[in-house]
């Protein structure tokens, strides 16, 4: 079943192609306003990109997650789905998975483009980095589809959204930063492993909580 | 008419609570020592660090009674619930004005990212959150559960939010750690005595902001016709 959801929420993007564009076309102009902003200068850029890119992969994210249960009001398109033989948690999986592949995809994209126009001269160890977008990404995904599922109904949800989510992800933001720094300055993995853990247990927490609550918040 | 305060628990309560807070004033101002360090500053802790104990005092029943709702699905646990976070918030800002207070003259700026006091701020923030989307939408069932969620959710995240900021800014100044143990009798009492204060202040708050909600809720069922 999780199979056929998740196919479901990523056909409806193949054949539209409006969230990833949306998110890539908002994370150029965010990174051209960045580039405006701070006059990018080799030494000094190093200090600040982690928390650039980071703060710009969290505004692009809430695209994909507002989407992901905005798209299913449609039509009541979310109604009918609760009342399909669907168990809820899988429902929080898929919808988690899609806003997770979405966001990937996004950043993957991002990535050169944000690096040529910041004229970054290194990323560190791009395996180690890739790692740690995967389970940011997957942090990000868990807790935002769980309050994205609970403030869909709410009036102006778009702006309870990221309201809600920014506090929430705040420890996950610390940690990317961090790591990010840590990979961009080559640094030995023993050295920033507090941050991978702390990453690991917030997609853990979140990941189990939505898991059992995500039913509760979408009852009809 | 029944108010609040037409029963006699009630009267009883906010008294203790009055004369407990003109103690505690009379306690602060006249019977403890003036730090030789801190001066007149350091009194704010009798106020700052009470305020801390009820403000995650309260945030922790709003998750208790979260799960309980979640569960029991009953309307009196919401109302519970959402008395606690009201009261959370309250004294997390108290929590948040009082704390620079005594930092600008003892840290030498108003704002710190210390651990504890950065944890607090960021609870504030999600429980704006929690205001504005009950305040944005009908208070049904659904909204109930909604922010019973949010209430675990963020309890939840506490800790992480806790250590992920302890390791970012090492270096921060921390909050001063005595230990309450081997305090100077007045400090120690007084201490004591804030935080009973304080406590019962809660409740007291509690229990009325509930009988207020629960008022609420009968208006709405009579204006329905329920």
């Amino acid at each position: 079943m999780l199979g056929f959801l998740l196919k479901k929420d990523l056909l409806v993007e193949i054949r539209s192609r409006e969230v990833v564009i949306s998110m890539i076309a908002f994370g150029i102009s965010v990174t051209l306003l960045y580039a405006f902003a701070f006059r990018p200068s080799p030494e000094l850029i190093i200090v600040f990109v982690p928390g650039l890119i980071w703060t710009l992969f969290l505004f692009i994210s809430t695209l994909a997650i507002h989407r992901s249960h905005s798209m299913e009001k449609e039509f009541d398109a979310f109604s009918l789905m609760l009342s399909a033989p669907i168990d809820r948690s899988t429902l929080f999986v898929s919808k988690s998975l899609s806003c997770f592949i979405l966001l990937f995809i996004s950043q993957l994209v991002l990535l050169p483009i944000f690096s040529l126009f910041l004229q970054i001269p290194s990323f560190g160890k791009l395996s180690q980095l890739i790692g740690i977008f995967f389970l940011v990404d997957l942090g990000i995904s868990f807790s935002g589809s769980l309050i994205s599922g609970a403030v869909m109904r709410a009036r102006v949800n778009e702006f309870l959204l990221p309201l809600l989510l920014f506090p929430i992800v705040t420890p996950l933001m610390i940690s990317a930063v961090k790591s990010t720094t840590a990979i961009m300055s080559s640094a030995q993995i023993s050295e920033w492993k507090i941050w991978f853990q702390i990453i690991l247990t917030y997609d853990i927490i979140f990941g189990l909580l939505g898991f059992l609550i995500y039913d509760y918040v979408t009852e009809e | 008419m029944n108010t609040f305060h037409s029963k006699l628990s009630s009267k009883v309560m906010a008294s203790i609570v009055a004369i407990l807070w003109l103690l505690v004033l009379y306690s602060v101002l006249f019977l403890t020592r003036v730090d030789p360090q801190q001066q007149m500053a350091q009194k704010i802790f009798y106020y700052h660090v009470p305020s801390a104990w009820t403000a995650g005092l309260s945030y922790l029943l709003v998750a208790i009674f979260g799960i309980i709702y979640l569960f029991k699905k009953d309307e009196k646990w919401d109302h519970f619930g959402y008395a606690a976070a009201e009261l959370g918030t309250l004294f997390c800002a108290l929590v948040l004005i009082t704390g620079p207070i005594w930092a600008k003259p003892i840290w030498g700026s108003a704002w710190s990212w210390e651990p504890r006091l950065t944890t607090v701020l960021i609870m504030f923030l999600i429980y704006i959150g929690y205001f504005l989307l009950r305040n944005f939408g009908e208070v049904n069932e659904r909204m109930r559960r909604i922010s019973a969620t949010i209430g675990i959710l963020a309890f939840a995240n506490v800790p992480i939010i806790y250590i992920s900021v302890k390791f970012w800014n090492e270096e921060a100044q921390l909050h001063p750690q005595p230990a309450m143990g081997s305090q100077p009798t007045d400090v120690y009492w007084t201490f004591i005595l804030s935080l009973l204060t304080f406590t019962f202040l809660l409740i007291y708050l509690f229990y009325y902001r509930v009988h207020v909600l629960r008022l609420e809720a009968e208006l709405f069922r009579k204006r329905d016709g329920l």
